[in-house]
């Protein structure tokens, strides 16, 4: 077992092709196999929706917090979604404390292209007064413990929070002009689709699903894909690396729809249990 | 189609190469792979050597710098590019600017550091070259040579190579100046692209020729792409300075045109 | 005078707008290129590779640093993500492991953007790494396509159509095998849309791979 170990940190990369000979990862998964996802939704009562997501070993907790806000000029019938994803040094040693890095601001900015390119919530949705007042969902994304495959712990996260989300019912007080929340009436947000992704690395020709932080740092490349319940691709987001044929990339997709089902089931029941209570 | 189909070696000398283009080789017999040679001075007949701006890839060479690519014959007779096929050497003559440092190149450095035995010269490449104090003609423990920083230094590479610091010599092989050392206060250095550079100290290059019959001046160039002028007075060193600077865009008419209005003036 | 016989122009170009490129345009970067695709302008300067941060330095290859500068304000969280993206592109291209313990620095300006932005600044960062002589083992090209609500393809659209579209693909395309470097998406679409995408870029990214090796032979043929 030491020598396995002195092996794993001299020569990480010989280690890990030996175990790919073979068809299987370090961790005991086949090279097709998610780990296990577990989630938990409403773990922040101060939040108005909120998700707790495990997959593996990579934790991600999502709050979503509504305010008030002015719609934006250029369309008076919007709200807004900000989303954010932070990387404390908490998750990982690799990350510095101070202002987001870049990884950081990567994925933040991957969360909001998916926001914007799926339509899972329509911002028109967020309008309370046309052209005075909307909502704005702020949606924090915190890593508590990175171990690869960031992006699909956040966007899981991220619908499991929205799919918690109860906004109160708001009416205008019409002499003073001023806004009034009735805290007891509440509904939740309409989520119009439904967006998963699936990550996988690229190891020489190899397609490696779900990959944890240490095959992250040896992988060639990465690729994520998001796609909603129609099977329609939201995102095929492919920061360089290396080079993947059409047929490849069709593979890949079949199996974020596969894993796309699987998430659903998940959500699903969570959801039903959820109102059971 | 662009990108361009593997095609033989030998076809494309003086064309131009883009990174990515495979050159296809002869098929030559492999018996003089791995055998253990007598003289191992040189690159031998039938045997092929991979230049600057190419690599060995799967079926052939791969190459990975744009430029024209060249060919010497195994013998060491200059261009036949129809050559016998079985040898010599082939490379990519391309314009750059950034050194990097070679085994066996010439260069200038500027002295940035005197600690101990040890100057740091600084000579264009991502790292700092060492010189050891020992390594100049008639130099010894006593006698150390008089190195300031800032001086200008003429020497060799004798390590160079991606993963250690480039160390340089101011000695040949039988520890003789040979040219090399420290340059002299005056003068005038600047910088030219390693094209340029590579252009002037082919032998016989017309560009020298051509200057040195306007008036005598001392020259030094540098592989890294630095050159220093001297001549009598300032103003004949920055004129020299000025033509070989130029040199960088003019045709051979057009500089030919220049020196001859010089001349005349 | 002299930048006219330099500027390289392409001329009418098949489903792509007219492209010009000119090189080593800078002084003092050792490489520089202008690119410039229909009215989207970009211009790149590169340094490397030249002595790393010690806190930046890998024992093994070269350190990246991509610098994206919009043409107006500073560099926001969209330009990190695209800053990502074309250096993990480059990376897979140039060898890196031929220079470690160095950087290697790009330095990418928006002059105007009129459209097909990412696809350009990876053009124009392809003949500047070209210019400055980096070892690379292919070249690559950015492409990008616009899907209209009919499911058109239309490449390399401009501002207008690019707003317009139900979605809108950008590819980076490599020219040993016109395999897929690096994929960006907006918008959404089916799976077979995105198949017929890729198979239209890389029809256009043999255009503008030919546009580079035309451009090379006049950069070599008065030298």
């Amino acid at each position: 077992m030491a020598a396995a170990g002195g092996f794993r940190t001299v020569e990480p990369l010989e280690y890990y092709r030996r175990f790919l000979k073979e068809n299987c990862r370090p961790d005991g998964r086949e090279l097709g196999e998610f780990r296990t996802t577990t989630v938990n939704v409403g773990s922040i009562t101060t939040a108005d929706g909120s998700a707790l997501v495990k997959l593996g070993n990579t934790t991600v907790i999502c709050g979503i917090k509504a305010e008030f806000a002015v719609p934006p000029v250029d369309s008076s019938n919007k709200g807004y979604i900000v989303p954010n994803v932070d990387l404390p040094l908490l998750c990982s040693s690799r990350f510095r404390p101070g202002p987001p890095g870049e990884e950081a601001q990567a994925a933040s900015q991957f969360m909001a292209d998916v926001i914007e390119n799926s339509q899972v919530v329509m911002k028109e949705d967020l309008c309370i007064v046309d052209g005075k007042l909307a909502w704005v969902l702020y949606c924090d994304m915190i890593c508590l413990d990175y171990d690869g495959n960031l992006l699909d712990a956040c966007m899981c996260a991220f619908l499991a929070a929205l799919k918690n989300v109860q906004l109160p019912a708001v009416s205008i007080n019409e002499e003073t002009g001023l806004a009034e929340v009735n805290l007891k009436e509440k509904t939740p947000l309409t989520i119009r689709k439904e967006p998963v992704a699936a990550s996988f690395i690229l190891f020489d020709s190899l397609l490696i699903v779900d990959p944890t932080a240490e095959e992250e740092d040896l992988a060639t490349g990465t690729v994520t894909i998001v796609t909603d319940e129609e099977g329609k691709l939201c995102a095929v987001h492919k920061p360089g690396g290396s080079t993947l044929t059409g047929a490849k990339l069709q593979d890949c997709i079949s199996r974020a729809v596969t894993r796309h089902k699987e998430v659903k089931k998940l959500l699903d029941k969570l959801i039903k249990s959820k109102k059971a209570k | 189609m662009a990108a361009a189909a593997p095609r033989l070696a030998e076809e494309r000398v003086g064309q131009v190469v883009l990174p990515g283009d495979v050159l296809l080789l002869p098929s030559q017999p492999e018996e003089d792979g791995e055998r253990l040679r007598l003289a191992p001075s040189g690159p031998q007949k039938g045997r092929l050597v991979c230049g600057p701006g190419l690599r060995r890839g799967g079926e052939g060479l791969l190459v990975t710098k744009c430029g024209l690519l060249r060919y010497r014959g195994p013998a060491g007779q200059a261009g036949g590019g129809t050559g016998s096929g079985s040898g010599g050497t082939y490379w990519v003559d391309s314009q750059q600017k950034r050194y990097v440092p070679v085994k066996g190149d010439h260069v200038i450095g500027i002295v940035t550091v005197k600690a101990g035995d040890i100057f740091k010269l600084d000579v264009g490449g991502s790292e700092q070259a060492s010189l050891s104090y020992l390594a100049f003609e008639g130099a010894t423990k006593r006698n150390r040579p008089n190195v300031q920083v800032g001086d200008l230094i003429y020497g060799q590479f004798i390590v160079a190579n991606k993963d250690m610091e480039p160390e340089m010599v101011c000695i040949d092989s039988s520890g003789r100046a040979n040219g090399m050392g420290i340059i002299g206060q005056d003068g005038f250095l600047f910088k030219v692209s390693l094209g340029l550079i590579r252009k002037l100290l082919a032998p016989a290059c017309e560009i020298i020729q051509d200057l040195g019959q306007l008036y005598p001046f001392e020259l030094v160039l540098g592989m890294n792409g630095r050159i220093w002028v001297k001549a009598k007075t300032i103003q004949q060193t920055l004129i020299v300075a000025n033509i070989l600077e130029a040199c960088e865009h003019m045709t051979a008419e057009q500089r030919k045109h220049a020196v001859a209005r010089l001349s005349e003036s | 005078m002299e930048t006219e016989q330099k500027r390289f122009d392409s001329g009418d170009l098949p489903a792509l707008r007219r492209i010009l490129c000119e090189q080593g345009l800078l002084s003092r970067p050792d490489g520089s290129a202008s690119w410039i695709q229909g009215d989207t302008s970009v211009l790149v300067g590169i340094y490397g590779p030249t002595e790393v941060k010690v806190s930046k330095e890998i024992y093994d290859k070269a350190t990246f640093e991509v610098l994206l500068k919009p043409k107006i304000g500073l560099p926001g969280v969209y330009e990190r993500s695209r800053e990502q993206m074309i250096k993990k592109t480059c990376e897979a291209v140039v060898l890196g492991t031929l220079h470690p313990r160095s950087s290697i620095t790009i330095v990418i300006q928006v002059v105007t953007d009129a459209g097909s932005l990412l696809s350009s600044c990876l053009n124009a960062t392809c003949m500047g790494l070209v210019d400055a002589g980096l070892p690379m083992n292919s070249l690559f090209c950015g492409v990008t396509c616009a899907l209209d609500a009919d499911g058109n393809i239309t490449l390399d659209p401009a501002m207008k159509q690019e707003k317009e579209a139900r979605a809108v693909l950008t590819f980076a395309i490599d020219s040993a095998e016109k395999k897929i470097l690096m994929s960006n998406t907006k918008g959404s679409c089916s799976v077979e849309e995105l198949q017929q995408c890729i198979a239209a870029s890389q029809r256009a990214a043999d255009t503008i791979f030919q546009f580079y090796r035309d451009s090379a032979h006049r950069k070599y043929s008065k030298w």
